[in-house]
This record gives C-alpha cells, structure tokens and sequence, in this order.
C-alpha cells in the first residue's frame, strides 16, 4: 500500500491552499481525501503526477475554490435567519443613532431616548451577533482577536453613551474599551493581515496609522478640563450664594420700618421674586440630575454629576413657554422691577430705574453672533453657570431690596424728626 | 450550470438526488459508524455500483454543514504527515438518520404505488 511521503504531502497542502481554501477545517479534509484518493491510485499502478491530476480533475470546473464557496454558502444559508436579525438591529440601531444625534444637535426632545435604544440594541444584540457569527465563520486561532474586538467596542459604545447621557462612569468604560481596542485587537487584527498580506510594509504602516489614532484620541480623552480651571468656576457659584444669603439678612431694617405700607409692598415683591428664582434653580438641579426636589434643596453644586451638561437646562429653559421658561423668568424679573420703583418717591422713579440690575433690552455679542439677554445668558450654558447666573439675579434683587430699604429709612428719618426741621427754620429765622 | 456539475452522479438526475444526500451520508454513518470523507465517496459509490458518485464539491460541504448543525461530530488523526478527520453521529444525527430513512421509505413505497396507478411501470423496487 502506498503511502506519499512528506514533500509530496507538502506539495498537495501548497496546492490547496494556493486555490484559495483559507478554512483550515476545509483544508485538512480535502488534504486527507486528496491524499488517500493518490495513494489509492497508486496502489493500481499510476504516478503519483498522473494520479494528481486525476484527482484534481474530479473536483470539476469550478475546482477547489468552488468546494469553499458551496461549504460557506451552505453553513450561512443556516444562518441566513440570524443574519437577517443581525442586520436589521445594525441598521436599526443606526438610524437611531444617527437621529438621536440630529435630534440632540437641535436640542429637540427625545433625543436621549432614541440615543440609548440605538446604543443599547448596538452593544447588547448587535455586537454580540456579530461576535457569534465571527466565531462560527473564522478558524480558532482567530478567536482572541474577534473577542476582544468585541469586549473593545461594546465597552467603548456604553462609554460614549453614557457620556453623552452624562452617566456617572462613562470615562473610565470608554478609556477602558478604547484601550482594549488599541492594546489588543488592532494589533491582533494587523497581524493576522500582515501574517497573509502581499505588501507586508503597506499593511504595517496601516496598522501603524490605526493604532497611532486610536491612542491619539485616547490621549485626547484623557486630558480631562483642568480641575483648577473647574474649581474657580464652582467657587464663584459657592460664594454667590453665600453672598445671597448675607444679603438675604434684612430682618433688623425691616423692624425699623414697622407699618411701612412700602416696606411691606417692598418685602413682598422681593420675596416672591426671590422664591421663582429658587423653583428655578430647583427644577434645573432635579431635572439634570434625576432627583428629588427635596434632593436638591441641599444639593452641592460641586457634587453634582452633571454640572457641566448643559443640553437639559437648555431644554427646560428653552424648550417651551412652561413655567420655567427663560421668557417666565424674564417676566418675573420686569415685574420685580417694576414693583420696586413704587417704593420710591415718583419725582425720582426715572433715575432709579437706570440703576436698576437687569435690562433685558440689551443685546450681545458672543463670538460674532447677536443674541438677546436669555440666549446670551441662559441658552448652551452649562448647569453650574446657570446656577451662577441665578444666584447672581438673586444678589441683585438683595441688593435692589437693601437699596430701597436704605432709601425708605431715610425718609422715615426725615418724617419722625419734623421738630429738627422747624428747630432749623427757627435758627434761620433768627 | 456549475452548480449541477458539483453533484455529479451518474445514473440519477440531478434533482432527485440532491434532496436525497443527507439522507444516503446519515443512514452510512448510523451503520458504519465513524468514516472520513474519501471512505464515504467510495462506499457510496461501491453499493450502488457507480450508480451514486458523491464529489467532493458535493460532500464536504454537507458534513461541514451537518457538523454545524450539531447532527456531526468529529475526531481527528494524524496519518503521517497530514490529519485525517473520521465523522461520526451524535445521538441527535442518529435520530435525524432513523427519521430520514424512515420517511424516505415510505416517500418511495409512496411514489412506488402512485406511478404504479399511472401505469407507468417503475424500473426498479425499493
């Protein structure tokens, strides 16, 4: 019985791998059933050249590369049903994606919900489809690389959605697939290719590129805002709100102004003012934050996970005439306002109220672009800046109140001492 | 075109065979129990005098398939240089196997009565 020897084995591998058979299971089948089809032939007196050919022959026109093609062909056709599923949530979570995006992009409502359905259907069926199906299809030894591209980008997509939804966890998940990706399997992927590549040194500077950008944008990431930077910021909110609440200790004035008709009006204005500016400040805090208003009463700014998101106070500011709207706000304020003019004589009403704290008539300009009071003040601002700003409307009312309070004693002070006056007009006299 | 080539048999067209091959791979396998690819073309085509040739276009894909499928397992030996892979029935390929001939039976006894009611005389019994 003949058996081939070790080059000639060699020879047939060479071959069949040579007309494209990449399937190793494929390639030891047809290596063995090639190989016993020689030796049998053989055994009946051929060549081994003319029982090679022979062989050959018998896998038709279409050669070995066909065989391949009808294997793969029959083992998807089995997953023809799981492909469909597979593609329909990738298509599916695209377009959600991409709409949450432009939804997001123009501050629309919704966005969040159709962002976290496109990011969750993408990380938690698409991908592990995907992994699934590549486990099926590629040799073993491929196995690493598929899963770690899969652990790399499921983590990385969780990452960037909770960033954008401002989660708390969401930079150490995306640092951490991202780094998967970069450490494990670009270089896996790039070695396999470089391994079966014709032009080993584009494929190389390739894999260079892809690993050099990968690492770039995780260096990016990784260069956090500047906490220094961050820390002044809050600290101007702490201290506006405790020079809130100095301002706020009017008591002892308004005793001296017992029966004041115009220091009760006064005290009552102020204090309605100063309440909506507190819903507003609340509502901010518990919708950014998804808590409680009770929750947010004694909520620090500082401790806050989404002092710098910016798109839900925007939303709520801007999103609608409701009542936390930018436009309530600014009706409150011009109602303070105008309230407070009342407490003062009308002969000076005019140049008190050219010294009064908001003019919403005025308009800015930031970055090239003219903008109104609420759009220059409110709109794209991050939370901790809004609360700052409101804190800084509070102050001015204080400070507005301690005006007029002042302005109120004085003429008390002028009416309580009638015997001063006419001691003065005496001495004159005399 | 080149797909019919792939199931070259020679006595049977190609229709009738196609449906049948899993069935002939299964039922050879229950009764022999474990076989590598080159045996099976050349037991097909020993008991049937020719008559079925299996290629190996034809073949192997099938058992990759059925081997997917769950209906396979596989043991591997080295031969020399080279690895040979015996396929085997797992309990569920040994069920599919007992109910694919079954049903071709009586598919056939089927058939069998029905030409046999058109008066067309069949050339052979099963």
């Amino acid at each position: 019985m003949s058996e081939l020897n070790e080059q000639q084995v060699a020879l047939i591998s060479a071959y069949i791998k040579q007309h494209g058979i990449a399937q190793n299971e494929l390639h030891d089948d047809l290596l063995d059933h090639v190989c016993t089809s020689i030796e049998r032939q053989m055994d009946e007196g051929k060549s081994f050249e003319a029982a090679f050919e022979q062989t050959i022959k018998l896998f038709g026109p279409g050669g070995l590369k066909q065989v391949q093609q009808q294997t793969f062909e029959l083992l998807t056709e089995m997953n023809e049903n799981m492909k469909k599923v597979a593609f329909s949530f990738g298509l599916t979570s695209t377009i959600l994606l991409l709409a949450g995006t432009i939804f997001k992009l123009m501050h629309w409502p919704g966005s969040a919900v159709l962002i976290v359905l496109g990011a969750g259907s993408l990380a938690f069926v698409y991908l592990p489809l995907l992994l699934w199906h590549k486990l099926k299809e590629s040799p073993r030894d491929e196995s690493m690389m598929h899963i770690s591209g899969f652990v790399g980008l499921t983590l990385t997509t969780i990452g960037v959605l909770f960033k954008i939804m401002h989660w708390p966890g969401a930079a150490i998940t995306l640092l951490s697939g991202m780094a998967i990706l970069a450490a494990l399997y670009v270089p896996l992927f790039y070695f396999k290719k470089y391994k079966s590549s014709a032009n080993k040194s584009i494929t190389l500077s390739t894999g260079l590129v892809a690993m050099t950008c990968l690492i770039l944008v995780f260096g990016l990431m990784s260069v956090n805002r500047s906490t220094n930077f961050n820390r002044g910021i809050l600290l101007v909110g702490a201290e506006l709100e405790d020079s809130v609440d100095k301002a706020a200790n009017n008591e002892a004035l308004y005793s001296k102004l017992e029966g004041n008709r115009n220091a009760v009006a006064l005290k009552s204005t102020v204090n309605k003012s100063s309440a909506i500016l507190e819903s507003f400040r609340l509502e901010l805090i518990s919708e950014t934050e998804g808590i409680s208003k009770e929750d947010a009463k004694n909520a620090k700014v500082y401790l806050l996970n989404g002092q710098d998101n910016f798109d839900i106070p925007t939303h709520i500011l801007f999103g609608g005439e409701g009542e936390f709207s930018a436009n309530t706000l600014i009706t409150s304020l011009e109602s303070f306002q105008t309230e407070i003019l009342q407490v003062y004589e009308p002969e000076i009403r005019s140049e008190m109220a050219s010294i009064l704290p908001f003019d919403f008539s005025e308009t800015y300009t930031f970055r090239n672009e003219q903008m109104d009071w609420a759009n220059y003040h409110l709109r794209h601002i991050p939370l901790s800046g809004v609360l700052s700003q409101l804190s800084k409307m509070q102050l001015d009312i204080r400070n507005a109140e301690t005006q007029a309070l002042l302005y109120l004693l004085s003429q008390s002070a002028v009416s309580e001492s009638p015997s001063g006056d006419q001691g003065a007009s005496e001495a004159q006299s005399l | 075109m080149h797909k019919n080539l792939m199931y070259i048999c020679l006595m049977y067209s190609n229709e009738l065979i196609k449906g049948t091959l899993k069935t002939i791979v299964l039922s050879l396998l229950a009764k022999k129990g474990r076989m590598y690819g080159y045996e099976i073309t050349q037991h097909v085509k020993e008991e049937t005098d020719g008559k079925i040739q299996l290629t190996e276009g034809a073949l192997y894909p099938l058992l990759h398939r059925l081997e997917a499928e769950g209906l396979l397992d596989t043991e591997k030996e080295n031969i020399g240089k080279r690895v040979r892979k015996y396929y085997r029935l797992t309990d569920t390929g040994n069920d599919q196997a007992t109910s694919l001939a079954a049903e071709f039976h009586e598919f056939s006894q089927t058939m069998n009565r029905l030409l046999n009611n058109f008066s067309l005389k069949p050339s052979y019994n099963v």
